[in-house]
């Protein structure tokens, strides 16, 4: 965390970039190209006809909505979907080939890091950098030589840390670079990144793309699939554009003109007039409060991820919390929600001019509050679950009667919020997790809503959601705001924060730094705030 | 395809777990028949119907308690203790301090939920894994059954051995059959009616799609079929024997934890705890008192499958419970549970148990050794699965690949042909990628 | 896939249906009971042998004998034995099976002789006639015959044993010896033990017998489920608990599969070997026997017991009466057993080579 190299990342490399990118020797040969991809599942078509064409040494993103066929893409040329299960040919290095398996391909130095890292977390630096590809001295692991190797990765990563350290102990954004690093131990080629700084914060962003210009110098390829257009615009030299599962376009940055309009155009075939729907905020009377929450890490007792936090929120509001990773908004908001995150040291919350008690998620329900987490999948659904009996589950009681649940209740329930919130499903009887991701969410905001809040919390809405998704969630914040229920918003992509909220809250290392309302919001000053413990006056 | 699946739905309800349930009753059907033909017709005797049933309906009732311990998400190992611990104590209360059998069989059920209770706090409240608890409960209770029991084998009274050895009386018009059990089969066949009426009305009330007609018909014919049959072999066995009091018993417990699990709230939170529980906590469930209260059940359960097994055998002897839980948990998973928890039913798990049981029994029959049987039905297990993970890389639905998926990286140790993952039926897009990768994270 | 699941399932029905209609027909029939007893049976009906655990070479040589015996007599053998692990719950359901087979005698080896009064009945109720073979099946009035060797004897043998071997040993005493006693739900156990009891209590009480760590009541000696690993875990205990300084004179041992797992824990503990005793004639204890280890085996021979009990079928079966030598000694809490008790003989290795002469496995053993 630095904060004199603050400028985000959007606008930052412009003026490098171009040295970066212009080798000014003509166009470099191809590495990879992937003619006339074709990928049918049974009854649906995943890949129509794709063609991909990558450069030696460029960074070359593939953007697409969800669905568009990005990852299948990245199946087919890692060997995941085998060569004779899908049609058309891939040329790598000037030679048809044909992998059978996730191994030959790696054999030929292509690597795909996920979005969420395959570490193992009780395992040290240097023993997942090798792990499955130890080096060996006769049966044994050679740790001496894997030492020296591992000091190197990590070098070529810029990675300090101790190559002893657990990767349990280390933040995300090194646990990131843990897994480039063991793709170099791989001598990687083509390195795919598969949305690699979704679960970064905005330092750690821009240090692994800065990384990725990096290994490009090193003559490295590289290929990132990423929903943030600001990054891609910002690093890539070439963009294929999916777009359900055929490609629409490969945009080349050199020639100019490419900014995150024109992408976003590709990518949902129109213009987005506006990324947020246009609303006229009706704020009522302050209702919901809280002072001095402190809060302790649950583990290490000597850590505060809350410190005298207070805040309001009036009826029909938009209050979005601003902060980097890590800086203690959700803490604050899980540990408001019953006390369901760390251990709680002092504060009060009052509802409608009166202290209530909120010490557990059914007593937080009562009270009318609601949060949406940050991870929907982890802590958000129950992924075994249909969507029906989703909607239904954080308030049972409303549809149960002598103990008994009401399923003809239940199902209309569903039913209505799969109309108003336009849940794309046949029925309510579909698992959840058939969703996509943006109707995953929608599934647990109606969830939350069936539970008549006062209050919604929503931790990150909009995280790996499409395009079109966003601006329907969006929409249904505005809706639950205009029905007069306060709606905080946590959120990562200030733009978002400033486009949806009518004030800002900003929070650095536990503690809230400032508050901005909605006409003087401009993503310097948030980062200013979030960036430094000084409290700025609050207007 | 598309009939067969709707069939399949229709036939047995629409839950995720059904896939492997419905092989299943198909695999017992198979396993009736087989038998049937191998024996001469012996399988199918009212004489071996009775007996299959008393004989198993000690596991089976087990398996009920498993199946909700297992679904959020646990173990239990102590089964066949805690079972023989309280069929010790039950004869010796009854033996040495006279107490009659009614009032003892309450004392055992006592004794069983007191039992419950402590495991359940250990898992609950101080967090230790189910695993180590039952397992350690598992060696106590089985000490303290041979510490109380001194390793004797103390008789039962008269009275008490009807809840394992019992038959409805003979009462009534002389039918050339129990009158009893033939009133319990047309309440049955009534009842099997009145369900499928209902579960239309429901349907049409949801303004869901109807189950087609001929379904319904094929349903109720096969039921009533199935319903019928039994009741006239169960009642007209040996002057003396009907359906035993052991399977009226099982009887009333699957039903009633079948209505539980399925329609009550606090069976909707157990599969909510077993599926994710960080989830089912922010939703306001009471984590804590979930596990607390399947475990005190299973405790319940586990004493009166241990007392009805006393009441069979006569006595309660030093050698009782042993092996009962993984005959129960076996049942659990043959019957289409995940081995994480979230899925599975209870029907399914009855299914699973009588795969066993029958299987067993077909090869008793045929005089096929204990030291065999019990090599076919470890194989039978392990085809259970197997079949499941065959399904999963058809891509069909599969309930080990939702339990497996965590596990997996697609581009790690993974079989190649697996990565077409299972939820990729509706959507092989890449839509759902997120879904198999989130998993991981969590 | 639909056809052919529709067919399946129009296969199923109809069977369904079928199986219903045939069951229209039931077997209902009258509790049969012994009154048939006298007539005896069909001479090829079928004899089921239900047999504990293969745990022991006697077991399974008993299984042999009997397969080979039944079939030669001219009935259908089934022979079944436990599970090793569900072995009451397995035997409950095998007996069950050979009633459902229409047994016609139903010979047991009881694995817990008091938890089968049930299967016991219904085998009653079907008419079968019912053996209790070697174990004596308690609180019962449905058994209708006992055969076995004189526990009580093999138990004063083994007594006696002891004390002689131990005499031979070491001339004078007294004696330091420690005693075990077999599996608390077998009830021969206790029949064995009383047997050496009566032996050996007079001497304890005399002083010229010491009982090294004073564990003497069953409870203390009892060894569950016979298993060796048991006997030398207790034996174990005791050469850490009371013979770390002296050496143990002489053991009580009830089989030879006890016997042995006594010996290995002596020898593990590098103690001068005891006079142990032992039981079943096993090839392994007959070795050990003739190396000089163990002192003691009985000789009951599983051929002649077989042999019996297929003679008692067979009288059955003709409608007669088998013969029996003993009316009034087993009452098993129901009703006193009419028995069949078969003489025991004590083997050391002075008279093993005259004992086993019949015996095709062990009298090459003993040259």
């Amino acid at each position: 965390m630095n904060p004199a190299k603050d400028t985000s990342p959007g606008e930052d490399p412009r003026p490098a970039a171009g040295a970066d990118r212009g080798t000014g020797a003509g166009p470099a040969p191809v590495l990879l190209e992937m003619r006339s991809i074709t990928k049918t599942f049974p009854g649906v078509t995943a890949l129509a006809d794709v063609n991909l064409a990558v450069r030696t040494g460029e960074i070359h993103a593939i953007c697409g909505e969800n669905g568009a066929g990005k990852s299948t893409l990245m199946k087919v040329l890692s060997g995941v979907h085998p060569h004779g299960t899908y049609s058309g040919e891939i040329v790598y290095r000037g030679e048809e080939v044909a992998f059978g398996d996730i191994r030959a391909s790696e054999n030929a130095g292509i690597v795909i890091i996920h979005q969420e890292l395959a570490l193992v977390p009780g395992m040290s630096i240097t023993e997942n950098v090798f792990l499955g590809n130890e080096p060996r001295r006769g049966g044994a692991i050679d740790w001496k030589r894997a030492r020296q190797r591992v000091l190197e990765l990590m070098e070529q990563v810029g990675l300090k840390e101790d190559p002893d350290a657990f990767v349990s102990d280390i933040g995300v954004g090194k646990q990131q670079l843990v897994e480039i690093a063991k793709a170099f131990a791989k001598d990687v080629k083509l390195l795919i990144l598969d949305e690699p700084t979704a679960a970064l914060n905005e330092t750690d962003s821009r240090h692994l793309l800065d990384l990725l210009r990096e290994f490009k110098r090193q003559g490295i390829t590289s290929i990132m699939i990423s929903h943030k257009l600001n990054e891609i615009a910002a690093v890539a030299d070439s963009i294929t554009i999916l777009r359900d599962g055929r490609t629409i376009e490969t945009l080349d940055v050199q020639d100019g003109g490419v900014d995150e309009d024109r992408i976003v155009r590709g990518m949902v075939g129109r213009e987005l007039s506006g990324r947020f729907p246009d609303h006229e905020s009706a704020i009522g009377e302050v209702f919901f409060e809280v002072r001095d929450w402190t809060v302790r890490h649950p583990v290490s007792a000597e850590r505060l991820v809350c410190r005298n936090s207070g805040f309001t929120v009036r009826r029909g509001e938009i209050v979005g919390f601003a902060g980097l990773m890590g800086a203690g908004r959700t803490e604050l908001a899980m540990s408001l929600f019953g006390r369901s995150y760390g251990v709680w040291e002092g504060g009060h919350v009052f509802k409608d001019g009166k202290e209530i008690q909120v010490k557990t998620v059914a007593d937080a329900i009562k009270h009318g509050m609601a949060y949406v987490s940050e991870d929907r999948k982890a802590i958000g659904l129950n992924l075994l679950d249909d969507i029906k009996s989703s909607v239904v589950a954080a308030k049972l009681s409303k549809i149960v009667r002598r103990g008994v649940i009401d399923k003809v209740r239940e199902r209309k329930v569903a039913d209505e919020y799969r109309q108003s919130l336009r849940i794309k499903t046949p029925t309510v009887d579909e698992g959840v997790t058939k969703l996509s991701g943006g109707n995953q969410q929608k599934v647990v905001l109606a969830k939350w809503m069936f539970t008549d809040p006062d209050l919604l919390i929503l931790d990150e809405p909009t995280r790996g959601i499409d395009v079109g998704a966003k601006y329907e969630i969006y929409g249904i914040i505005q809706r639950l705001a205009d029905q007069g229920k306060g709606v905080i918003v946590i959120s990562s992509e200030l733009p978002e924060l400033i486009g949806l909220c009518d004030r800002i809250y900003t929070v650095f290392e536990g503690t809230i730094t400032g508050e901005v309302p909605r006409g003087e919001a401009d993503p310097e000053v948030l980062m200013k705030q979030m960036t430094s413990t000084k409290k700025t006056a609050t207007p | 395809m598309s009939r067969y699946q709707e069939l399949k739905k229709n036939l047995f309800g629409g839950t995720t777990s059904n896939a492997r349930q419905f092989g299943m009753i198909f695999t017992l059907v198979a396993i009736v028949l087989l038998f049937q033909v191998l024996t001469d017709g012996l399988t199918l005797t009212s004489g071996n119907l009775i007996a299959v049933v008393s004989q198993y309906s000690y596991i089976l009732i087990l398996a009920v308690g498993m199946l909700m311990v297992i679904v959020a998400g646990h173990i239990d190992l102590s089964v066949g203790s805690v079972a023989a611990f309280t069929g010790i104590v039950v004869a010796k209360a009854m033996q040495e301090h006279d107490l009659p059998w009614p009032a003892a069989i309450v004392f055992g059920l006592l004794v069983g939920a007191a039992i419950g209770a402590w495991q359940g706090f250990w898992v609950a409240y101080a967090g230790v894994p189910a695993f180590i608890v039952t397992l350690a409960g598992m060696l106590l209770f089985r000490g303290a059954n041979q510490y109380v029991g001194n390793a004797d084998t103390v008789p039962v009274p008269e009275g008490f051995r009807k809840i394992g050895a019992g038959f409805l009386p003979e009462v009534g018009p002389d039918t050339g059959y129990n009158n009893p059990t033939l009133l319990l089969g047309v309440a049955a066949c009534v009842a099997v009616v009145w369900r499928e009426w209902r579960a239309r009305q429901v349907r049409q009330q949801m303004d869901a799609d109807l189950t087609p007609l001929w379904v319904s018909g094929i349903r109720l014919a096969v039921m009533l079929g199935v319903v019928i049959f039994a009741t006239l072999r169960f009642a007209g066995g040996r002057v003396g024997t009907s359906l035993p009091i052991s399977g009226i018993i099982l009887a009333a417990l699957v039903i009633a934890y079948s209505f539980y699990t399925r329609n009550a709230a606090g069976g909707r939170h157990i599969y909510a705890v077993g599926g994710n529980a960080r989830a089912a906590e922010l939703s306001g469930v009471k984590l804590r008192r979930v596990n607390f209260l399947v475990m005190t059940n299973m405790g319940v359960l586990a004493a009166l499958a241990g007392m009805i097994f006393v009441a069979r055998s006569a006595a309660s002897g030093p050698q009782d419970g042993l092996s009962w839980e993984l005959d129960a948990i076996a049942a659990v998973f043959i019957g289409g549970a995940a081995v994480s928890g979230g899925l599975g039913t209870v029907s399914g798990s009855i299914v699973g148990g009588l795969v066993m049981a029958l299987l067993n029994n077909g090869l008793q029959l045929e005089g096929v050794g204990s030291d065999r049987v019990q090599m076919i039905k470890g194989l039978v297990l392990l085809l259970a699965a197997a079949l499941d993970v065959y399904n999963n890389k058809q891509g069909r639905f599969s309930v080990i690949g939702s339990i497996m998926r965590p596990f997996r990286r697609d581009n790690g140790s993974a079989p190649p042909d697996a990565a077409s993952s299972p939820s990729s039926e509706a959507d092989p897009a890449d839509k759902t990628d997120k879904t198999d990768k989130a998993t991981a994270t969590g | 896939m639909r056809s052919l699941f529709t067919k399946t399932l129009a296969v199923g029905a109809a069977a369904v249906l079928a199986l219903s209609a045939a069951s229209c027909g039931n077997d209902r029939e009258g509790s049969g009971g012994g009154d048939d007893k006298g007539k005896g049976f069909a001479k090829d009906s079928l004899i089921g042998v239900a047999l504990p655990a293969k745990t022991s070479e006697n077991w399974v040589l008993a299984g042999d004998l009997f397969t080979s015996g039944l079939k030669q007599a001219g009935f259908k053998p089934d022979v079944q034995y436990a599970g090793a692990s569900t072995t009451v719950a397995d035997q409950q359901a095998q007996i069950s099976s050979m009633v459902t087979k229409g047994a016609k005698v139903i010979v047991i080896g009881a694995t817990d002789a008091a938890q089968l009064s049930t299967q016991v009945a219904q085998a009653k109720q079907s008419g079968a006639i019912v053996i209790a073979y070697d174990r004596l099946i308690t609180n019962t009035k449905d058994i209708d015959y006992y055969i076995a060797f004189d526990n009580f004897k093999v138990g004063q043998l083994q007594g006696q044993a002891l004390l002689d071997g131990m005499k031979a040993k070491k001339p004078k005493g007294p004696w330091t010896i420690e005693l075990f006693s077999g599996s608390p739900d077998d009830n021969n156990s206790a029949v064995f033990f009383d047997g050496a009891m009566s032996v050996l209590k007079p001497q304890i009480d005399k002083g010229e017998v010491k009982v090294g760590s004073g564990q003497t009541d069953i409870k203390q000696t009892a060894i569950q489920g016979w298993k060796a690993e048991g006997a030398q875990q207790r034996m174990d205990s005791l050469l850490t608990s009371t013979y770390s300084k002296k050496s143990v004179d002489g053991v009580l041992s009830p089989n030879d599969t006890l016997a042995r797992a006594i010996l290995t824990s002596v020898k593990g503990a590098g103690k001068p070997l005891p006079v142990v005793t032992g039981q079943d004639s096993e090839v392994e204890s007959v070795k050990s026997i003739m190396a000089g280890e163990q002192y003691s085996t009985i000789n009951k021979d599983t051929r002649k017991l077989v042999a019996e009990t297929v003679n008692m079928v067979k009288a059955l079966q003709g409608g007669g009466k088998p013969q029996i030598n003993d009316t009034k000694s087993y009452n098993n809490g129901a009703k006193v057993v009419p028995s069949f008790l078969l003489p025991p003989v004590i083997v050391t290795k002075k008279n093993a080579a005259e004992a086993y002469a019949t015996d095709p496995k062990l009298s090459p053993l003993t040259k």
